[in-house]
């Protein structure tokens, strides 16, 4: 047998052990109650598929591609009704508390039905995790809290996340390029606050949000330490809604061109600034102790989200992949060919299994990825178990009686910064990231092929909108490209995961 | 010009001819034209389609067509689908119909149609296009009455169903095994078209779902030899099938390259990221492939060389896989903006994945093509 020592070693070898066992090492930490949320949420989730998406997907997506303008307010207020925009607010800010884990099956499942409806639903949580991401434990309360009274009063208050402009898509989500970055979304401090000005391109649901995350930059020469967060609410002077673009899929889900002219934005609505860290007191002991300096910050804001989000983008890929699966599967058993059901020829069920596999390899993956970011990423405080069942059993109306007054103090943001920002090691950041962006590309690229499949074996049936295979591949391309494209991800799979087997490599750097 | 050489003058010609009409009749209002069926059908384009003879291309001089072989119908298709492929999409329908009158002997039906001077309406034939007849029972029946037939029952998705004069329509009829293809007015009373079918790609080429009820059908060579006929005309056509993906391959290809010589990512120019250039070249490499691939096919079925039924299907297998594949990087080259409608690069990607449907479901296609071989057919000489 091993010694100890020789075990410890060998499994530190690349690939390391702790690399790649995420749902191993994870059963060890992780509640129970967790198992008993991912199998509500994906009740809840088929319940709203049978319900509400399966009727109006088509009809969503055939109105909006007669009017590209068309807003699909019904759907948001259904949605809004159901409790979707809430579900995984913490109860410390007044949402209703469900553990992040459950979110990525929960979207596979609405995914299976319908992307442009996931992802209206699901891009809500983007934007609320950047806001989330600056550990702004004010604003976070603030914006939070509306979204909860919207729920109640009916009048849905979504959050926006504003990054991608005209000039710079991939580049925001990489400092090594956002430092070359033509990025012109410019934050100029002024007396009171700041004034922004530039355009963002690509937001999914801008006109349909109230609150919108915004990442400016101070410096457009050194963008990638001038990063800076703002919460933008409608109705800001200076600030408006441009085009909707015309998107060949997901076209439920509106995207929008947010433009900022001479825009006020106050201080009190500036989110996190990574010029300002001492200020702000984000230069901890810890984040002192790593050489955290305002690049570094802007790498972890960014590896916040995306670690949180990418996850959600691969499963995604799963559900149309099994979306794609199951029409295909029906398809089969309702044609004849040579006399037979189509489903009884080999050559079908040996297809119909590798589009079953195509959809279980894009879900293991996210659900590694997922393990990964609960235990290494922006939230993984609240998988700290003591915490979660604290959480969970105690009633939201307590946390309303005690958490308003105490998430206004400047303290309660600092000791959160601290435990949360400070806390998460370069390691940890490399793991959650990584992970994320390998679920991001294996579960969208699955999820394309399973499409792509499904459209060769229905032939014709297949290209008509009526028959929804086509509908799945339009969507489906979409998450090859956003939250960064995949030839972006495979390079942060590179930084993350292999290069420390390479220690002369230098991603991004070609 | 590497495409230019091996080719006679007057294919040249042609080809020059076919380039200049994608420039100036399709690239303007590309967008407005896909837009159908929420806009007009676009029937302007269609006329001018017609007026330069695309729709005769194969036909005798003496129905006044220019009797080109299928190697002007590839040139034709290539260089309109670089540019929009929904046009492509309604030549090649209407090459298969007619072909499909021509393997089944029918030349008097072919005389009656084109042999005088004929209205864009008249010169179009409908056809289900997307499929093989062969590959499903067809939902629509033919009854002996008095002379002729009357046919009952659906055809799905007939191509051009909406604008077309007449069709060419599969229907069982009696007991025998198989199909036999009827022509029909399109105009017969009897005869219900649905709204127009809303599909991934072609958009501006039409397709309509028919239902006949007694409707009169004049039956196209002999009764019960559908499949013959069909696949007699999938050998000849899949080539300029092959053609048309060939050219949507190589307009995505000059569209990629043109925006990464222009996006700046990173502080410089895509088309300098190694992994961009990885993408280029593969999408360069296929399109070159499909293009020596297309030509050859094309040589060998007028030449009637030795395996040129196979070349023409290998080919239209190979190539439309390919551009399905090459579509999805052109897109992915311009990142969000090629998902957009504004570059045209989506509307290729939808369009190479429905072009892989001509003709029918592809992995039955893929069996068909091994079982000749396996039954005995040389794909060589």
């Amino acid at each position: 047998m091993l010694r100890k020592s020789d075990s410890s070693l060998l499994l530190r070898e690349f690939p390391d052990f702790t690399d790649t066992m995420h749902s191993l090492v994870a059963m060890e930490k992780m509640p129970r109650g967790v198992v008993d949320e991912c199998r509500e949420a994906v009740a809840l989730a088929r319940r709203f598929n049978r319900t509400v998406a399966r009727n109006y997907a088509l009809e969503l997506d055939r109105r909006t591609q007669e009017d590209p303008t068309y807003l699909p307010w019904e759907l948001v207020e259904e949605a809004n009704r159901w409790g979707f925009f809430t579900m995984w607010i913490p109860k410390l800010f007044g949402g209703k508390g469900w553990s992040l884990t459950s979110i990525a099956p929960f979207v596979e499942e609405l995914a299976s039905e319908c992307l442009a409806i996931t992802n209206l639903i699901g891009v809500h949580y983007f934007g609320f995790s950047i806001l989330v991401a600056t550990w702004n434990i004010r604003l976070i309360d603030q914006i939070s809290r509306e979204v909860v009274e919207g729920e109640k009063t009916g009048k849905p208050c979504l959050v926006s996340g504003a990054v991608t402009e005209p000039e710079a898509g991939t580049d925001a989500e990489e400092v090594e390029l956002l430092a070359r970055a033509k990025v012109r979304c410019h934050a100029r401090r002024v007396e009171g606050g700041y004034v922004v000005n530039g355009r963002k391109i690509f937001i999914s649901n801008g006109h349909l949000s109230t609150w919108h995350i915004l990442i400016a930059y101070e410096d457009l020469e050194r963008p990638d330490e001038s990063m800076i967060a703002f919460a933008v609410k409608n109705g800001t002077p200076g600030f408006s809604f441009g085009r909707m673009e015309k998107k060949m899929g997901q076209k439920g889900c509106p995207a929008s061109e947010l433009v900022f002219e001479d825009c006020f934005i106050p201080e009190e609505n500036m989110l996190v600034a990574a010029s300002r860290l001492e200020e702000m007191k984000l230069l901890s002991r810890a984040a002192r102790r790593m050489k955290r300096g305002p690049r570094e910050l802007s790498m972890q804001l960014i590896d916040f989200v995306v670690s949180a989000t990418r996850p959600g983008v691969g499963a995604m890929g799963a559900g149309v992949a099994r979306g794609a699966l199951e029409l295909a599967l029906q398809f089969a058993r309702e044609t004849v060919v040579d006399g037979r059901p189509l489903v009884n020829h080999e050559w079908v069920q040996c297809l119909l299994a590798e589009m079953y596999m195509n959809a279980a390899l894009a879900r293991l993956s996210y659900m590694e990825a997922n393990y990964a970011n609960s235990m290494y990423g922006m939230a993984r405080l609240l998988g700290f178990k003591p915490l979660y069942y604290y959480h969970r059993a105690m009633p939201t109306s307590v946390f309303d009686r005690l958490m308003p007054a105490a998430n206004r103090l400047d303290a309660v943001t600092s000791a959160y910064r601290l435990l949360v920002m400070g806390g998460q090691s370069e390691e940890e950041e490399r793991l959650a990231s990584g992970w994320a962006s390998l679920a991001k590309v294996a579960g969208t690229d699955l999820g394309v092929k399973n499409c792509q499949l499904a459209l060769e074996l229905m032939g014709q049936a297949g290209l008509r909108h009526d028959r929804r295979a086509e509908k799945c591949l339009r969507d489906a391309k979409l998450l090859q490209i956003y939250e960064g494209t995949n030839q972006l991800n495979r390079l942060n799979v590179f930084k993350c995961l292999v290069a420390p087997a390479a220690p002369e490599a230098r991603a991004f750097e070609d | 010009m590497a495409k230019m050489v091996g080719l006679s003058e007057e294919l040249r010609l042609l080809d020059g001819m076919a380039r200049d009409f994608a420039l100036n009749e399709l690239v303007q209002g590309r967008e407005e034209r896909d837009h159908y069926p929420f806009a007009p059908p676009c029937e302007d384009v269609l006329a001018r389609a017609h007026q330069v003879g695309f729709f005769s291309l194969l036909l005798p001089e003496e129905l006044g067509g220019a009797a080109e072989p299928v190697q002007a119908l590839c040139l034709v298709l290539e260089e309109v689908c670089r540019e929009d492929a929904s046009l492509g999409g309604a030549v090649f329908t209407v090459a298969l119909a007619q072909e499909l009158l021509a393997r089944a002997g029918a030349v008097e039906k072919l005389e009656q149609i084109y042999s005088r001077t004929v209205s864009v309406r008249d010169a179009l034939l409908a056809f289900p296009s997307f499929h093989n007849p062969g590959d499903t029972q067809p939902n629509l029946a033919a009854e002996r009455h008095k002379d002729g037939y009357r046919l009952s029952g659906g055809v799905d998705y007939v191509v051009l169903g909406n604008i077309a004069g007449k069709a060419v329509l599969p229907a069982k009829s009696g007991d025998r095994p198989g199909y036999s293809l009827f022509l029909v007015d399109l105009q017969a009373e009897g005869l219900e078209g649905s709204e127009p079918v809303l599909s991934l790609g072609l958009h501006a080429c039409p397709a309509v779902d028919l239902r006949l009820s007694g409707v009169e059908g004049e039956l196209v060579g002999e009764e019960g030899k559908g499949p013959d006929y069909f696949e007699a005309a999938v050998d000849r056509l899949s080539v300029a099938a092959a053609a048309a993906s060939c050219g949507v391959m190589k307009g995505s290809f000059s569209t990629a390259l043109d925006y990464a010589r222009q996006r700046i990512q990173g502080g410089r120019k895509i088309v300098n990221w190694s992994e961009v250039r990885m993408i280029l070249s593969s999408m360069a490499v296929k399109a070159k492939v499909a293009e020596m691939l297309v030509r050859e096919a094309a040589r060998a079925v007028d030449g009637k060389e030795p395996g040129w039924r196979l070349a023409s299907r290998a080919a239209a297998l190979q190539v439309q896989e390919e551009a399905t594949e090459l579509t999805c990087d052109g897109i992915q080259i311009l990142g969000g903006n090629g998902y957009m409608q504004d570059y045209g690069q989506e509307k290729r990607f939808r369009d190479a994945k429905q072009l892989q449907s001509l003709m029918g479901m592809v992995p039955l296609r893929r069996l068909r093509y091994i079982r000749r071989i396996v039954d005995g057919e040389s794909p060589w000489a």
